[in-house]
């Protein structure tokens, strides 16, 4: 069945497709609309899910901790402060290794008081052992629920999914919903690891000494190395049965392109029009997303980019003494290589500002112009 | 440590950081710096009862709706709790720590309750077999010769009572109204020790039907004659006619005597004594007024029974004081003084003192003299010393001579019922130790409780049981976060115009549910009452429970003693002390 949607009603299409047992969420704008169309279709008795209405998003996340550690499946979603809100709950439900899925809607940390798109407040949750997934359209936003639960249940980690404020929100596209039948096949009931048992009680997150809490880092860290093969395996799937796949990355363009520009969420969509403008241009030029921000898919995107001469990374956050966070990953993910590319860090569109086709070519004719940045952060489309 | 499990390496571990062992093995209590344990400490009611009754635990029966038990356990002290529960000035209130938060418990209503309950029980109180030789003679069966006499008993001696009047229950029988105290629950209670094997021989006055020196068959006498003797004012015209002793009239009264009395009645006087004349000059159908020369607050009376005099008609007159009485045709006229407070005496109230040429008259017909009582002790011989008005006695009563105690009104000026029960209980164990050759000032000390106004036989009786803390809980050491306020139950009244009908008890015993819920307020200060807080607080389970009950005891292998039992705990009931170093 094809709708037209927002991004938001992709999301509420994607929890209800997924049988989810327990939402418990907190409204802020602009997540707003998904609590509003999940509570409503619970509250009319459509929708038989548990909603519990909490008076923070910290309390949110604390209520999906207990329920997840029950063993029951569970969703929430935010925004911006209420993410930033949650933070000492989101270490808990990944050193908990609960697989827990959660939308957040990338909108800029205050103040100044900011609704709009930037990706500053999911960034800022990256070490905390979460997985993060970014979205570039409303189609990709339902699939990417679906697929989200069977890797978090499978490598028993929870995932952020990521969109845009705005652009993917409260925007509607067409997008293809699945039948839940169609889904069920695709995602199972979920089975806990180690389940409540009223009749062996037993005491969770316990404390740990240091003789053992080190192994269980450890732990973490070697599920987030299974992500890789279990979200490809995941997506094949997915494809085999829906048509649709999106990979840790995505490259377009020119093979062998000299310049190869990288971006995350929406700001692909936009850049797939430069890119192809460019390439009838006569530029040797290609495109690579970025979805897959946790765990980092620095493999992926070393064979992605082994031609490219140039990387033009746009980030739409900034890490204030540092830059961009994409360009800072990338950077450090490539350092151990003989080879590598020069990496043009562009910082735009923070805020909610509009990132242009000019902007963008702006970006690339900036790069092929140069041998080498002039500046560690490049300020695209600011009013210097 | 063989419960401890251990890993060696991470894929040997659990994903998460579950309890798949348990720790047992981990004996936190090897950490502790002071050490929580269960003691039961003395309620401030407990310490003040000078009848020496186990208020808290009594009370604690009749939330349980052990009713029955409730009453066994009074009378391990106290063969009167249907007297106590009506009559009884309860300084056991006063110092109830539930005041301190709302209202004390109406603890003497629940006495009541609890006495009023037993009447419905199937009458088996067994004869208590005469184990021992000795026979024992008390003289008088007031409230001290009657407490004596049944702690006697219960020590297996052989007692009899003599008492002078026809009938048995001295100053309870003789000087309180029975709309305060009806015969038949005085009655039930004397016929109560009766039944023990206590002989009580009415109509025998020692002195003049018999003397002491004829008691030589008995092995130990207790004098608990009480005080029956009314004092005079020293005024003129008080030897008129138609001037009466307040005692007089009571006496007459409770045996339904006739007595005399014109249309206006004067009762002077400030006590007890003076209430119970007014009111019963009331229900006589006369115009009582109480003169006092003193004011209010200072009035020796029981609060409560003041109100209800008012409430009845009586009126009184403060500040007054009569200094003669004229006599002309019957008619009466008080000449008496306006009075103003001084400086305190050494009772704590203020003096009153006559204001200069303030003379002026009260018309009556009658006047009653209740200025109080005192002792008549000519029929004692030599030896035995007087101090205060008093017979002079140690802790447990003896006197002068050898073999012969005292106790009572006779005794003590504190002249209450419920003193003179606890110093008839005093004078039983006293008679005891004597007769066996023991110290009884020594052997009495560690059974009294609190400051020592209380006394406690439980533990004479039961050697090794039921001794009393002399931690007396203080309102300070209870956690008041467990307590809601509720409001004291109160006993419902009989409306004046049925009270003046006649002599009907003017209060009414507490209903089973009121009783329960006036129960269910006592903090049980000092007392376990097994509400469990310190099960469900203690981090470490360590509080031990057997067949779904609290042990009392407490898991020192675990214990860490961090006192959280000791703060939870509402009422004080477990103590912490430092660990031996």
């Amino acid at each position: 069945m094809k709708r037209v949607i927002t991004g938001n009603q992709a999301v509420a299409y994607g929890v209800i497709l997924s049988r989810v047992d327990l939402i418990s969420a907190y409204p802020i704008t602009p997540q707003t609309t998904i609590v509003e169309e999940l509570s409503e279709l619970v509250a009319s008795g459509r929708l038989k899910t548990k909603f519990l209405k909490v008076e923070s998003e910290h309390s949110a996340m604390a209520a999906l901790i207990g329920a997840s550690t029950g063993g029951i499946r569970c969703f929430t979603a935010t925004s911006s402060h209420g993410l930033a809100y949650m933070h000492e709950m989101l270490h808990w439900a990944s050193g908990a290794r609960l697989p827990i899925v959660m939308v957040n809607v990338n909108r800029a940390m205050g103040p100044p008081w900011n609704i709009w798109s930037d990706q500053s407040d999911s960034l800022s949750q990256r070490d905390t052992g979460w997985i993060q997934l970014y979205c570039e359209n409303n189609q990709e936003v339902l699939d990417t629920i679906l697929q989200a639960y069977r890797i978090a249940e499978s490598v028993k980690l929870p995932i952020m999914v990521v969109l845009d404020a705005f652009v993917l929100s409260h925007t509607s596209e067409p997008v293809e919903i699945p039948s839940i039948e169609e889904v069920d096949q695709f995602l199972l009931p979920y089975c806990p690891e180690h389940p409540i048992d009223t009749q062996e009680p037993m005491a969770f997150s316990v404390i740990t000494t240091p003789e053992y809490f080190f192994e269980f880092r450890y732990k973490i860290q070697k599920a987030m190395e299974q992500v890789p093969q279990i979200a490809k395996k995941v997506d094949d799937e997915f494809r085999s049965r829906f048509g649709r796949s999106y990979g840790a990355i995505e490259g377009y363009g020119s093979e062998e392109a000299e310049v190869l520009l990288v971006t995350s969420g929406t700001v692909t969509s936009t850049s797939r029009i430069v890119i192809q403008k460019l390439m009838q241009e006569g530029y040797s030029v290609a495109g690579l997303k970025i979805k897959r921000f946790r765990p980092f898919p620095s493999e992926e995107i070393y064979e992605a980019i082994k031609e490219a001469k140039k990387l033009v990374v746009i980030d739409r956050n900034l890490s204030a003494g540092v830059g961009g966070i994409f360009a800072q990953e990338l950077r450090a993910s490539l350092y151990s290589r003989d080879e590598r590319p020069q990496v043009f860090g562009f910082v735009s569109g923070l805020g909610g500002r509009d990132i242009t086709p000019n902007l963008i070519e702006e970006a690339i004719q900036y790069t092929l112009e140069h041998q080498k940045p002039e500046e560690e952060i490049l300020w695209l489309g600011l009013k210097r | 440590m063989p419960n401890q499990i251990r890993f060696d390496r991470a894929s040997e571990m659990p994903m998460i950081s579950i309890s798949l062992g348990d720790m047992e093995w981990n004996k936190t209590g090897t950490w502790r710096a002071q050490r929580p344990f269960y003691e039961d400490k003395t309620p401030p009611c407990n310490a003040a009862c000078p009848a020496g009754n186990d208020i808290v635990s009594f009370i604690l029966r009749i939330k349980q709706g052990d009713f029955e038990g409730a009453w066994k356990l009074i009378r391990e002290e106290n063969p009167f709790p249907g007297i106590c529960g009506r009559v009884c000035f309860h300084p056991c209130e006063s110092k109830c720590n539930r005041g301190n938060f709302d209202e004390p418990i109406a603890i003497h209503a629940l006495e009541r309750f609890v006495a009023d309950f037993a009447t419905s029980l199937p009458k088996k109180i067994e004869k208590i077999p005469k184990e021992r030789e000795e026979k024992i003679a008390i003289i008088g069966s007031g409230p001290a010769g009657m407490s004596c006499a049944y702690h006697l008993a219960r020590l297996h001696y052989n007692v009899t009572v003599f008492e002078s009047f026809s009938l048995a229950g001295g100053m309870l029988r003789m000087g309180i109204p029975a709309y305060r105290l009806p015969k038949d629950v005085l009655d039930r209670e004397l016929s109560n020790i009766e039944a023990l094997g206590v002989e009580i021989r009415t109509g025998v006055s020692i002195g003049e039907d018999l003397k002491i020196e004829d008691l030589r068959d008995y092995q130990a006498i207790l004098i608990a004659t009480g005080g029956h003797r009314s004092r005079t004012l020293n005024i003129p015209g008080e030897k008129g006619r138609g001037v009466l002793a307040g005692l007089d009239l009571l006496k007459k009264n409770n045996l339904k005597k006739k007595v005399e009395l014109g249309e206006r009645v004067a009762v002077i006087g400030g006590g007890n004594t003076a209430i119970d004349v007014a009111r019963s000059v009331v229900r006589m159908g006369k115009k009582p007024v109480i003169v006092y020369r003193r004011s209010k607050e200072e009035m020796p009376a029981f609060e409560e029974e003041v109100a209800e005099a008012i409430e009845e008609g009586v009126k009184i007159r403060y500040l007054v004081n009569p200094i003669r009485i004229h006599h002309k045709d019957g008619q009466k006229r008080l000449e008496c003084l306006r009075m103003e407070l001084g400086e305190k005496d050494e009772s704590g109230r203020r003096r009153p003192v006559s204001i200069p040429n303030s003379n002026f008259f009260i018309e009556v017909d009658s006047a009653i003299i209740a200025a109080g009582e005192e002792i008549e002790v000519s029929f004692l011989p030599r030896g035995i010393d007087k101090k205060d008005g008093i017979l002079l006695t140690q802790t447990g009563g003896g006197t002068g001579i050898e073999g012969i105690f005292a106790g009572g009104d006779v005794a003590s000026n504190q002249r209450t019922v419920t003193h003179a029960i606890g110093s008839g209980k005093k004078a039983a164990i006293a008679i005891d130790c004597y007769l066996k050759g023991d110290d009884g000032d020594k052997v009495i000390q560690p059974l009294l409780i609190g400051d020592g106004s209380s006394i406690s036989i439980y533990p004479y009786l039961h050697p090794g049981e039921g001794i009393r803390n002399s931690h007396v809980v203080t309102f300070e050491e209870l956690n008041m976060d467990y307590f809601e306020h509720v409001a004291r139950q109160r006993q419902e009244k009989l409306r004046v115009r049925d009270r003046l009908k006649g002599y009907g008890e003017v209060t009414c015993t507490l209903k089973e549910g009121v009783a329960v819920e006036e129960a269910e307020r006592c903090f049980s200060c000092g007392t376990c009452n097994e509400c469990e807080n310190c099960y469900i607080f203690c981090p470490d389970a360590s509080i031990l429970k057997e067949s779904e009950r609290i042990t009392h005891q407490v898991d020192y292998d675990f214990c860490k003693g961090c006192g959280i039992c000791f703060t939870e705990c509402p009422r004080g009931a477990i103590s912490l002390k430092e660990e031996a170093k």
